[in-house]
C-alpha cells in the first residue's frame, strides 16, 4: 500500500475532523472558554474604556490559553484511546504531523475568528487596520498550531500529559504573543506600521513558517519512540 | 597533577576577584563601584548561550542514533550510544540554567542600584525571565517521563523546539528599535567598544575562568550521568539472570550415613 503524501494528510486530518464531529467536544469547549472569556474580561472591565495595548494584551491571553488548553488534545487523545500505535503503523511520521496540524490550524482560525468577533463587539473596539489584525491572527493561529501539536506530541506518553503539554507549550509561545500584541495594538489604533506593526507581522510570518517547517523533522523523530 | 591544576585554578580564581574590585571606576554608572558586577555578569550569558546550543547539538545526534530519515522504520540502533548523547545533552542543559540563574540574580542586584529597583519590567530582564521560564519547562518534562529512552527522545525534542523562541528571546528581542527605545540595559557595550582597558582584561580573564570550571562541570556530570547508566544496567542484568550462575550446575552436599 504505497499512498501519496496528500492522500495519508488528508486521511489523517479526515479522521480528526469525523473525530471531533462525532463528539464536537474540542469545538464546543474552544467556544465556552471564548464566550465565558470575553464575559469575565468585559465583566472585569465594568465599562471603562480600556487602552488599545490592554485590549490586544488580552485578546492575545485569552487566544494563547484557548489553544493551549484545546489543541493538544489530537495527540493526548491518541495515547489515551489506545490508537497511537495503529496510527504509527498505518501513516508516516511527517503524514500525521501535518494531517494533525491542518486540522488544528482549521480549529485554531475557528475559535480565533469567534473570539475576535466577540470581544472586539464586547468592548466597542474598532478595528484601524484590518488587514493587519487578520494577518496578526492567521500567522498567529498557524505559529500556534504548529507549537502547540508539537507540545502535545512531545508530551502525550508522559504521566500527566494534560497539564504537561500546556505547561511546556505556554512559555514556548511568550515571544508569540510578545509579536502577537505588539502586532494587534498597531492594528486597533495604537501606534504607526513604523512603530512596530511592519516588524511584528513580518516576525508573526516568520515564526509560523519556522514552526511548521522544523515541526515535522523534530516529530517525526519523537513519534517513534 | 590534579590537586595541583586545581589549586591553580582556585589561585586564579583569587586572582580574579581582587582584581574585579581594583579595576578603575567607570563614570557611565550611578554607583561606578558596583557597577563592577558587570565583570562577573557578562560571562554568565555568554556561557548560558554556548551552553544551550552545545546541548541543542547533542540532542541532534541522539537523534541522529536513533533515526536519520523519519520517513524509514528501523530499528534502534544503538542504545547505549543514544543515553550517552543524552546525558550530555542534559548536562549542557543543566549548566546552562545554572549560568541564566546567575545571570538573572546578578542582574536584578544591579538593576536595583542602577535603576532604582529591584524588577523594573525592563524589556531585557523579561525576555531573560522567558527563557528561564521556557528551560524550566525542559526539566518539568523530564520528570514526567520515567522510562530513560523517552525521557531522552522528548526533552531532546523539546531542547530543540526551544531553541528558536530561546535565540529570538537573547538576540533579536532586545534589539528591535521599538524595544531598545523602552530599555534601559544598554546593548552596545562590547559591540559598541564601551568596554576597555582594564575592564575588558578583567572580564576577558574571568570569561576564560569560569569556561574552565564549565568545563570541568560538565565533565564530573557526564561521568556521574554514565555512571548511573552503567549501574542501571548491571542491574537490569542481575534482573533478567544475565549474571547468575547458569541453570543445571548443582553444589555438592555432604550427606551424613
Amino acid at each position: 500500500m504505497n499512498y501519496s503524501w496528500r492522500a495519508e494528510i488528508l486521511a489523517i486530518f479526515r479522521k480528526e475532523w469525523r473525530t471531533e464531529m462525532r463528539s464536537m467536544s474540542g469545538l464546543v469547549t474552544a467556544f465556552l472558554f471564548s464566550v465565558v472569556t470575553v464575559y469575565a474580561i468585559s465583566f472585569a472591565a465594568l465599562n471603562s474604556k480600556l487602552p488599545k495595548t490592554v485590549i490586544a494584551g488580552m485578546l492575545w491571553v485569552a487566544l494563547l490559553f484557548s489553544a493551549a488548553s484545546s489543541l493538544p488534545r489530537t495527540f493526548l487523545s491518541e495515547e489515551e484511546h489506545g490508537t497511537a500505535d495503529l496510527l504509527r503503523l498505518v501513516a508516516r511520521a511527517h503524514a500525521v504531523f501535518w494531517g494533525k496540524a491542518l486540522f488544528n490550524i482549521f480549529q485554531c482560525v475557528a475559535t480565533s475568528v469567534m473570539l475576535s468577533i466577540l470581544y472586539l463587539g464586547f468592548t466597542s473596539t474598532p478595528v484601524a487596520i484590518p488587514w493587519l489584525f487578520a494577518v496578526s491572527l492567521v500567522a498567529g493561529c498557524l505559529s500556534l498550531a504548529g507549537a502547540v501539536t508539537l507540545c502535545g506530541a512531545i508530551a502525550s506518553q508522559a504521566s500527566n500529559r494534560s497539564m504537561l503539554a500546556a505547561a511546556i507549550a505556554v512559555p514556548l509561545l511568550l515571544p508569540l504573543v510578545a509579536l502577537g500584541v505588539s502586532g494587534m495594538r498597531v492594528s486597533l489604533g495604537d501606534g504607526t506600521m513604523a512603530s512596530g506593526g511592519t516588524a511584528s507581522a513580518i516576525g508573526l510570518i516568520g515564526y509560523a513558517v519556522a514552526t511548521l517547517a522544523t515541526g515535522p523533522y523534530i516529530f517525526a523523530a519523537v513519534w517513534k519512540t | 597533577m590534579k590537586t595541583t591544576l586545581k589549586s591553580i585554578f582556585a589561585l586564579l580564581m583569587g586572582v580574579a576577584t581582587v582584581w574585579s574590585f581594583t579595576v578603575p571606576d567607570v563614570a557611565e554608572f550611578q554607583a561606578p563601584g558596583f557597577a563592577r558586577i558587570f565583570l562577573w555578569h557578562f560571562p554568565c550569558p555568554m556561557l548560558f548561550t554556548f551552553l544551550i546550543l552545545t546541548g541543542a547539538w547533542f540532542s541532534i545526534r541522539g537523534f541522529q542514533r536513533i533515526e536519520l530519515k523519519p520517513w524509514r522504520f528501523e530499528p534502534e540502533t544503538d542504545a547505549m550510544a543514544k543515553a550517552m548523547w543524552d546525558v550530555r545533552s542534559v548536562a549542557c542543559m543543566e549548566l546552562s540554567y545554572l549560568f541564566a540563574a546567575l545571570t538573572m540574580a546578578t542582574g536584578i542586584l544591579f538593576s536595583e542600584i542602577q535603576w532604582g529597583a529591584w524588577w523594573s519590567w525592563d524589556p531585557r530582564q523579561t525576555s531573560f525571565l522567558m527563557v528561564l521560564l521556557i528551560y524550566a519547562a525542559y526539566f518539568a518534562l523530564r520528570f514526567a517521563y520515567t522510562d530513560p529512552s523517552k525521557r531522552a527522545a522528548h526533552s531532546s525534542a523539546y531542547a530543540l523546539t526551544a531553541l528558536l523562541p530561546t535565540l529570538f528571546l537573547v538576540f533579536v528581542f532586545p534589539r528591535l528599535p521599538q524595544i531598545l527605545q523602552m530599555s534601559l540595559h544598554p546593548s552596545d557595550s562590547i559591540l559598541g567598544g564601551k568596554i576597555k582597558g582594564e575592564y575588558a582584561y578583567c572580564v576577558i580573564f574571568i570569561l576564560i575562568l569560569f569556561f574552565i570550571m564549565t568545563a570541568y562541570l560538565y565533565n564530573l556530570r557526564v561521568r556521574a550521568g554514565l555512571a548511573e547508566i552503567e549501574l542501571d544496567n548491571k542491574n537490569e542484568r542481575l534482573d533478567n539472570g544475565g549474571d547468575s550462575a547458569p541453570t543445571g550446575v548443582v553444589r555438592p552436599v555432604s550427606l551424613s550415613e
